[in-house]
């Protein structure tokens, strides 16, 4: 396909989901010089085609919370900036307890963010079954809800942001595969690919699933693990629900598109690594009917339309790996975004392009930098809510 | 079925009788194409298409529950149907009113960004008109769901056709204890006595490890889960009539010939009084002699053979060979086919109240893909089919094919299904056979290559279930986008309620015109399980259900 037309470029970004293209954009809005960005695959077939769209504010920690909230604000303006509808539905994150132990760790959640000056709610069982039409009499001892929190279609975000960095000169080369970077006294110099050498001052990780295994191919170890989520879709129907439904025990997950159907999974991982492929499980498909029907019995006649998978990139501390490979300068990260990539790539991919610019960028290094895992102390915090 | 007691259900609110299996679409209205409902962007009236269950053409609500198949619904009494999606009646549209809004389509891509503070109202509106019925009440779910069936079985046949029933007999006779899991309640006349199950599998999953038995899972019409654990298994599952792309192909009165087949109460009721049938090959030549005196022509976009010359002719049915289908009028029904004879260029119109699409038999190979078998495009046939050994391995040990999904013709499905049971038999296989993609252009790109050219303007959908345009194919060919997977997630062809069996065959041919390569370089289009629908409920009891003790 589109074969890239240097043998030259300043920075190539490596991934062209939903964070390589917006670093990509942010990256050519800085005028970064020549930029290309590969994918082995097609147009979104990494997770960012793959995902629940589900855009939400209410973390564990400050941190997180200050990128979703920034990136809450970037898709509210993504019609006007890209020219795509998202059709970006504030309809509400509620997370649901089923006993008061689950009831005070969203209390804390709540008061958190709070704090941070979004009106989170405090939910008893009556309201919740007023956002749940039909949910299970018993199913929740309460929960909490923010309204500003929503639903995205996926797609639309891609296809914005690839006609924006294309019409920005950026190099977009599809079906192309970087086998391994090469570094020149200790600096990146250059990627391998599927078809020849490129060379390069900077490498953007931004393989998603597959960037640890993007980072051994440039000869550097990382901590971060593949793990395969299903989730499905049922057929489509009128307007039944309008909040992202997460419940804290099981990690149960839905909500309701734009268009009508249910879309949602269980969070808990189908495995690990990403040499089985995407395939779907009788295990996750028969769980997930079961755990959608015991919570909201009415839905049983709804037809499950398909099922699919993909991959989280996950951490062990649950933040994402932004910044420079200490290890390798020129080799910058821009992974580790779990189940939660869609929603804070825009304030995410901001950092990463000042990052990779040898700029200074406003996030805690002990949290964010891939030095942490470098060292053998402790994480200060850790972000624990990976629901949904 | 005659004589079986009449049953009183309620259709938007007036007292029905209905008796027998004769499913709800066939017993709404006298002409048995009753429109009930309208599509999702363009609000046009839609009305059974396919007859089996796949398509958008049909949807009711039967007692609370929405997305109901009347082609497929057999009524109990009692039942209250109404339609759905079609504000006041499915006949008369007010949607129509807003259309000047919208010369170029309703864009949701692009559209509905400006101004923002509207955002909030055009959402609203937006999602009120998606979605077909409304959700489920609390009487439209039984809960519990029923308890699923569930079997363990030897051979697990998946289609009891000609091909399925042959294999399972010879299966049997061999002392296998199988069973045969048919959509239909009842076996083909004159077959053999062989132990069947009405019910859809709709999700074969690969085997966890190679000597573990398959596990087919589905459901039984409407809402019973089945699931039933086989050491081998035969798929046979056949194949069903393709669509054709022309504008107005979404006409009510259009149907599929497995739809004309399915809407007929008998050979003397078939569901029009004069149709056009499309097509030339051994499928026309069945609708012919089943409805030949209402027959008006037969029109073929390629050459017609020599049985259906044959059958026309007694019948003096004139022939169109190599024809065009360009454009389908009629309001509330089809009444006119617009004709284009391929090379001279001549047009010329033909009246008629259907037409019966019969032109193109498509294989069912969701199973086949779903297992991790492995597929092969076949540019004659225009399709892809399982990669096979001789007696019907497939690449998966212990996964045969037969019937038409294995490409059998037509004739030769029984010996199609004993030659995979003698396969089956003696271990043979896995195929080991590379996939050999044909890069032999399919007659039907010659065909659409003409057709496109100068095409006339209008709306030309290219998807009913989600009405997307053919015109939104090619400004995302120009706008970039390259490739089956891609147009799919950008137009949303191919992601309704048929799974893109009715538009992706013919997507794929005209991309592979827009962007100058081989239908097989376009892409296949991943199946994402479950083939067919399948309720939350039937899934979630077998999900509950307690391992299956016994065989059937
Ligand atoms: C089932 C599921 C549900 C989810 N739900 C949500 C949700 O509700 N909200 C949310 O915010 N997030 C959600 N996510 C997570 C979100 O989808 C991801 O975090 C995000 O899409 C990651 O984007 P990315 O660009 O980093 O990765 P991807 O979109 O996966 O892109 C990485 C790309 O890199 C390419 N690549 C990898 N290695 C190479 C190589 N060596 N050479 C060339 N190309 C290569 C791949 O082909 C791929 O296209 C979900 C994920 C899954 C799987
Ligand atoms: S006509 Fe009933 S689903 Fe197609």
């Amino acid at each position: 396909m589109s074969a890239p037309s240097r043998s030259r470029y300043r920075v190539v970004v490596v991934g062209a989901g939903v964070i390589g293209l917006y670093t990509a954009h942010h990256l050519a809005a800085a005028g970064a010089g020549p930029i290309l960005v590969v994918d082995r695959g097609f147009l979104s077939s990494g997770a960012s085609g793959r995902n629940g769209g589900g855009v939400r504010q209410q973390w564990e920690t400050r941190a997180t919370v200050r990128l979703a909230r920034e990136s809450v604000a970037a898709y509210r303006r993504f019609g006007r900036d890209f020219g795509y509808n998202l059709w970006f539905r504030q309809g509400g994150y509620l997370f649901l307890a089923e006993n008061d132990r689950e009831l005070a760790r969203l209390r804390a959640v709540h008061d958190l963010v709070r704090s941070e000056g979004l009106p989170s709610e405090i939910l008893d069982p009556a309201r919740v079954a007023g956002l749940v039409p039909g949910i299970a009499a018993g199913a929740a001892v309460g929960g909490t809800y923010l309204a500003s929190d929503g639903v995205l279609y996926p797609f639309p975000a891609i296809w914005g942001l690839y006609e924006d960095v294309r019409a920005r000169g950026v190099e977009v080369a599809l079906g192309l595969e970087v086998l391994g970077v090469d570094a020149r006294d200790g600096r990146v110099a250059a990627v391998r690919t599927s078809r020849g050498r490129i060379e390069t001052e900077i490498v953007v990780n931004a393989a998603g699933g597959w960037s640890a295994d993007l980072a051994q191919r440039a000869g550097l170890p990382s901590p971060n693990t593949a793990t395969r989520h299903e989730i499905l879709a049922t057929e489509p129907m009128k307007p039944f629900l309008d909040p992202m439904v997460v419940r804290v025990s099981d990690g149960l997950y839905f909500s309701q598109t734009m268009r009508g159907e249910i879309v949602g999974g269980v969070t808990g991982t189908n495995g690990t690594g990403v040499e089985g492929g995407m395939p779907t499980s009788p295990r996750f498909l028969l769980g997930m009917a079961r755990a959608l029907v015991r919570l909201v019995p009415r839905l049983a006649p709804l037809g499950v339309l398909r099922a699919w998978s993909g991959f989280y990139d996950d951490t062990p501390d649950g933040f994402p790996v932004i910044g420079e490979d200490p290890r390798r300068p020129g080799f910058v990260h821009a992974n580790g975004f779990g189940g939660h990539g869609f929603m804070l790539a825009p304030a995410a991919s901001r950092r990463v392009a000042r990052a990779a610019m040898g700029e200074t960028v406003d996030l805690d290094p002990a949290t964010f930098s891939p030095a942490r895992f470098l060292s053998s102390e402790r994480p200060p915090s850790v972000e624990r809510l990976q629901l949904g | 079925m005659a004589g079986a007691p009449a049953r009183r259900f309620e259709f938007e609110g007036r007292a029905r009788e209905s008796s027998g299996a004769v499913p709800l679409a066939a017993s709404l209205s006298s002409d048995r194409v009753p429109v009930l409902q309208r599509s999702i962007r363009y609000h046009r009236p839609r009305a059974p298409f396919c007859g089996i269950g796949y398509c958008t053409g049909c949807l009711v609500r039967v007692n609370g529950a929405p997305n109901v198949r009347a082609c497929r619904y057999v009524p109990a009494a009692g039942d209250r149907v109404r339609t759905e999606n079609a504000w006041p009646s499915p006949r008369f549209d007010v949607m129509g009113a807003l259309d000047f809004l919208f010369p170029g389509g309703v864009d949701t891509l692009r559209g509905f960004r400006r101004p923002a503070a509207l955002t909030g109202a055009y959402q609203r509106v937006v999602r009120r008109l998606a979605g077909y019925g409304a959700p489920p009440t609390p009487e439209g779910a039984r809960v519990p769901p029923p308890p699923p069936i569930a079997r363990e079985v030897d051979v697990g046949i998946v289609g009891g056709g000609p091909s399925g029933t042959a294999a399972a007999a010879k299966l049997r006779a061999a002392g296998r204890n199988v069973l045969v899991i048919d959509r239909s309640a009842d076996p083909p006349a004159g077959a053999p006595d062989v132990p069947r199950l009405r019910g859809t599998v709709t999700f074969l999953p690969p085997r966890s490890a190679p000597g573990d038995p398959f596990v087919l899972l589905g459901f039984s019409e409407p809402d019973q889960g089945i699931r039933v654990t086989a050491a081998q298994v035969v798929v046979a599952p056949g194949g069903y009539d393709g669509s054709l792309l022309f504008e107005g192909n979404d006409r009510p009165g259009i149907l599929t010939a497995d739809g004309a087949f399915a809407l007929a109460r008998g050979p003397d009721h078939p569901p029009f009084r004069r149709a056009i049938v499309v097509g030339g090959g051994p499928r026309a030549a069945a609708v012919l002699r089943a409805f030949g005196h209402r027959v008006e022509a037969v029109v073929a976009p390629l050459a017609i053979v020599p049985e259906v010359v044959r059958i026309a002719s007694e019948l003096e049915v004139p022939l169109y060979p190599r024809t065009l289908v360009e454009r389908a009028t009629g309001r509330a029904r089809v009444r006119r086919l617009r004709l284009r004879s391929r090379g001279k260029g001549t047009r010329f119109d033909l009246a008629c109240d259907a037409v019966v699409l019969a032109h193109r038999r498509l294989p069912s190979t969701q199973l086949f893909f779903q297992a991790g078998a492995r597929v092969e495009w076949r540019a004659g046939a225009g399709a892809y089919f399982p990669v096979l050994t001789t007696d019907g391995a497939t690449t998966v040990a212990g996964l045969y094919a037969a019937g038409s999904a294995a490409g059998a013709v037509e004739g030769d499905a029984a010996a199609s299904g004993e030659r995979a049971a003698e396969g089956l038999l003696r271990a043979a296989g896995p195929a080991t056979a590379e996939a050999a993609s044909t890069p032999d252009r399919s007659e039907l790109e010659g065909y659409y290559r003409e057709l496109l050219a100068g095409r006339p303007g209008g709306r030309w959908i290219a998807c009913a279930c989600e009405d997307v345009l053919l015109d939104e194919i090619e400004a995302a060919n120009r706008a970039g986008y390259r490739g089956i997977e891609v147009i799919k997630r950008y137009t949303g062809v191919g992601t309704g309620l048929c799974q893109g069996r009715y538009c992706l065959p013919d997507a794929l041919l005209v991309l592979a015109l827009l962007e100058g390569r081989t239908p097989a370089e376009v892409g296949y289009i991943t199946q994402r399980p479950p083939a067919v629908p399948t309720p939350l409920g039937a899934l979630a009891a077998i999900g509950t259900a307690p391992p299956e003790t016994g065989g059937p």
